[in-house]
């Protein structure tokens, strides 16, 4: 079964002086967020911008997809941390996205955890949404 | 223009049918901890966000600043845009679970512009917006319609 889930966007004005808003998500979880050019382009300021939400989405996708590998490994893990970090070039686009993993997992070695890791990197619906981001890094390690 | 680089956490316990996850804005704090798990992912999202509502609002989010830029440097720059994103995954056989379409609505009230220059400025948005170049590239479908109110 297909699912749908919707955002919806205001922007006033141009570019580099307008700014915009996330008025609201379908399922009410964030919104109103304000963005704007020069907190996508330079520092936050405590707004997001569609890297960091692409970063959020893949993050919160890519750990559901390994919990769902260690789980049918028979080892489901009682916490995986995961942070993302996707970087744009103006002008180019998104050119690397990294993945940065650290898990506690009873059962399973290094190696194991590590081959589940890259699993779920190559198939997570949306790493396969972003496959043309030219370099993807993943470090994934057990925590003692 | 440097690189510019944006960082997201998230944390999950358990498995996937019963575990959940809490995720956070690292870059800028504009959101913390917000909860998500499978049921609400793929059922109804009982309040919770998802990595696909998340592509909503980065797609819906670059598409108005890129057709934003197009327009301030086409001389008319925006009154207000309002972008709607759709995303759809679906189950495509062989290929698992997979975002198969993004659904643009955009409607603009743009001060002295007309039709043919606004689908010029839709256009070149389009082809503008970096997150619409990868979705492509992957497949995805991306469909915009558009109403013009100046």
């Amino acid at each position: 079964m297909a699912t749908d889930r919707t955002a919806k966007v205001t922007w006033s004005g141009s570019l580099m002086d307008g700014g915009g808003t996330i008025e609201g998500v379908g399922s009410g979880a964030f919104g109103p967020l304000d963005v704007s050019w020069s907190s996508r382009a330079e520092e936050p300021d405590g707004k997001t911008s569609p890297e960091e939400l692409i970063a959020a989405a893949w993050a919160s996708c890519f750990s559901m997809a390994l919990s769902a590998g260690l789980a049918r490994a028979g080892t489901p893990p009682e916490r995986l941390e995961t942070a993302v970090t996707v970087t744009f070039q103006p002008g180019e686009g998104i050119v690397k996205g990294a993945i940065t993993v650290v898990g506690t997992v009873a059962g399973v070695d290094h190696a194991g955890f590590a081959e589940q890791a890259e699993t779920a990197k190559a198939n997570c619906p949306v790493s396969k949404a972003l496959t043309g981001i030219p370099e993807v890094t993943l470090d994934a390690t057990l925590s003692t | 223009m440097p690189r510019i680089v944006r960082d997201a956490n998230v944390a999950w316990e358990g498995n996937l049918a019963r575990g959940h996850g809490a995720l956070t804005a690292a870059s800028s704090g504009a959101f913390i901890g917000l909860a998500y798990s499978l049921p609400s992912r793929v059922g109804d999202p009982e309040g919770k966000t998802s990595p696909e509502e998340l592509l909503a609002a980065a797609h819906g989010g670059c598409f108005a600043m890129s057709l934003a830029g197009e327009l301030t440097g086409a001389g008319t720059p925006p009154e207000r845009l309002d972008v709607h994103c759709r995303i759809t995954m679906d189950e495509v056989e062989g290929r698992g679970h997979l975002i198969v379409g993004s659904a643009l609505e955009v409607r603009a009230n743009v001060p002295g512009l007309g039709e043919e220059a606004f689908a010029a400025a839709l256009d070149a948005a389009d082809r503008g917006c970096s997150f619409s170049a990868l979705l492509r590239d992957a497949g995805v479908e991306i469909d915009v319609t558009t109403t013009l109110e100046s």
